[in-house]
Order: structure tokens, then sequence, then C-alpha cells
């Protein structure tokens, strides 16, 4: 299933089927069973959940996936990854924290304190000029 | 039938097609032996799941190996971003405000924080700045690791570090733009991490100083 560049989501997007993603969905996203894609004119502003998520555009949210998270490069995300097999490719851009669940062992909860974005995503958000230069890097 | 062995070849008056552009070969990334990495390494395997701090870019290959090593859990903080977008608006001066709006965790919530040679590139004010909101994250015993450079001077690339085994890194090099080292000898080192102590310091082939700090 495809998402194509000129379709953009605002809501709840849920399936049981692999979905890559060209457009724009602001919201949630919920695959649990299944591969999202974000392709590389995909842009999300959204928490993500799935069995696995490829990310070769942007993303500004916390993902969460049962299996893996792949960030390709020149793939951008700004947010909490939550995964026991987290890849980044050289060239990607990453900014937020990382919890790769060993064995099941939790690691301290630690949340930053003050502002955030937004109740969703606790870690410091970049600034998108900041996550430009970055991807420059 | 002299054209038929022409077909789909070049004719003699048509330009002949630009060469390829060479691609540059990667520069070459030597492995650096450290004798500081596995003191980090074994400081930090004290804690079940440690909490870590990257101030630098992310670096796929640091995040499989520390999560391999230690299950920890990491931030990703990148301020060499903001560095280069202050660099190339001639702003670095602001960089030590930046810091005092980011880095809003608890105190001593962070177990180890890997500043790589971020100071390098920060002015004194914005490195004392920096540092004075690091300090308090550190947790009792964890620890703070960096490269200091010891030469003055002009640096236009950035540096990754990437971490290969229990003793060693390799450099990864890319364009900058140019700005003044500032050099941090010990004794501004001692007042900048005030309230860390330095527990191990080793010069560079370099000229930096890879060293560690520890919270006691």
């Amino acid at each position: 299933m495809n998402i194509g560049k000129s379709v953009i989501i605002k809501g709840e997007l849920s399936g049981s089927e692999d979905l890559t993603i060209e457009g724009q969905v602001d919201g949630k996203i919920e695959l649990k069973q299944n591969i999202l894609t974000i392709g590389p004119n995909g842009k999300i502003k959204a928490s993500v959940f799935a069995k696995a998520v490829v990310v070769q555009g942007e993303v500004h949210g916390n993902i969460t996936a049962t299996e893996r998270v792949d960030i390709r490069d020149n793939g951008s995300v700004d947010g909490d990854l939550s995964a026991p097999r987290v890849a980044i490719a050289d060239g990607a851009h990453f900014r937020g924290s990382i919890d790769m669940q060993k064995g099941g062992m939790k690691p301290t909860e630690v949340k930053p304190t003050g502002t955030t974005t937004s109740p969703s995503t606790p870690s410091p958000v970049a600034t998108p000029a900041a996550a430009a230069v970055s991807a420059g890097r | 039938m002299p054209g038929l062995f022409k077909w789909g070849g070049r004719k003699e008056d048509e330009p002949r097609p630009a060469p390829a552009a060479a691609v540059p070969p990667p520069a070459p990334e030597p492995s650096n032996t450290s004798k500081v990495l596995p003191k980090v390494l074994s400081a930090l395997a004290g804690q079940p799941s440690p909490v870590l701090m990257d101030l630098g870019p992310v670096v796929g290959a640091n995040i499989s190996f520390f999560g391999d090593r230690l299950a920890c859990k990491f931030y990703v903080e990148d301020f060499f971003a903001e560095v280069e977008q202050h660099a190339r608006a001639g702003t670095r001066d602001q960089l030590g405000a930046i810091f005092a709006t980011r880095l809003k965790y608890p105190a001593g919530s962070i177990d180890g924080i890997l500043c790589w040679d971020l100071f390098d590139f920060l002015d004194r004010a914005a490195g004392y700045a920096l540092a004075s909101r690091l300090v308090p994250l550190v947790r009792k015993g964890g620890i703070l690791y960096g490269f200091f450079g010891q030469k003055a001077g002009e640096i236009s690339q950035y540096t990754r570090y990437i971490v290969d085994t229990d003793d060693s890194f390799r450099l990864r090099t890319s364009p900058a733009t140019p700005m003044p080292r500032t050099v941090h000898v010990n004794r501004d080192l001692n007042k900048m991490f005030d309230g860390l102590a330095v527990t191990e310091s080793v010069l560079l082939k370099n000229s930096s100083r890879e060293t560690l700090f520890r919270k006691l």
C-alpha cells in the first residue's frame, strides 16, 4: 500500500498491511504487525507504532517498533526511538533519545524537564535550521 | 553497407561525451588505539542500564557499539549542528545562550556524557556555559569523556569518532566553516568542570588530550 506524494492525512492512520508513505501525515500511525516505510518525500509529524520502521524521509515525533528502526542515508528523525534494534546510516540526521530494550531490561526513565514541544515528545526537539545544518555535515 | 556497422555507434561529427566526474576516494580513516576508552566502558558497565548523552552528531556504529556493550539508553544532542549554524552566521558568541535553553534533564540523571572534541569549537564563554550545564547532570560515579586540542590554530573540519572496539576508534572528518580552536589547558579544564575530577588524561599524536572526568 502506498500513500502518494500529494496526499496529506491529519489524524490517526492504522492498518494491517505494510505501508509506504511518500506524502504528509500529522497525527498518529499504528501498524503494529507490519512494516512502515517513510519514503524520501514522506513528511511525518506523528507518533509512530509499527513492527518495523524504515525512514528515508522526515519524521518529527516518537517511533516505537517491536522489531527495528532503520534510518537510512538522508533520513531525518527528531524524536525518541524505542526498538530492540536501531540502525542509523551515515548521512542520516537524528536528534532525540534511543532506547534499545535488550532482553526485557528497562533502562531508567529519564525525561528532560521544562518546556517541550508536545507531551508526546519529551526530549528536546531540534529546530528545523539545526536539522538542516546537521544533515549537511 | 558501410553504415550498417555504425548502428548505435557515435557519429564522427558528434561531440565526445564528457568523461564521468571522478568520484574522490574516501579519506583514509586511520585506527587509533585508546587507553582511555576501556576505562569509559568499564565505568559505565557498572550500571545495569546506563544513560548516555552524546553531544556529537549521531554515529550509527557508536549507537550499535554502546547499545550492544551496555544496553544503554542514548540521548543524542548534536551540538555541532548549532556550532556550524552559528559559525556560518558569524554568531558563535551566542552559543552560550543556546546551551542555557537546552539540556533540560534532571540533575544526576546521566551516567556518561560523550563530548568528543566539541569544546575545541566553543569560545571560552560558551565552553564555560556548557560545562556548567553538564556537570550537574552527571550522577555520582558517572563520567564525562572528551578530547581537548592543545595546539592553537584554525579548525576547518569536524571529526567523528567511530568506536570500533573496546580500545580503538577511527576518525572520520567532514568540512567545517573555519573557526579558531579554543585551547583549554589542564587548569582551564579543572575550573570549567568544577565538580568533576580528571581521572585519565592522555596526550595523543594529534596534540589532542583524551580526557576522562568522573564525578566522585
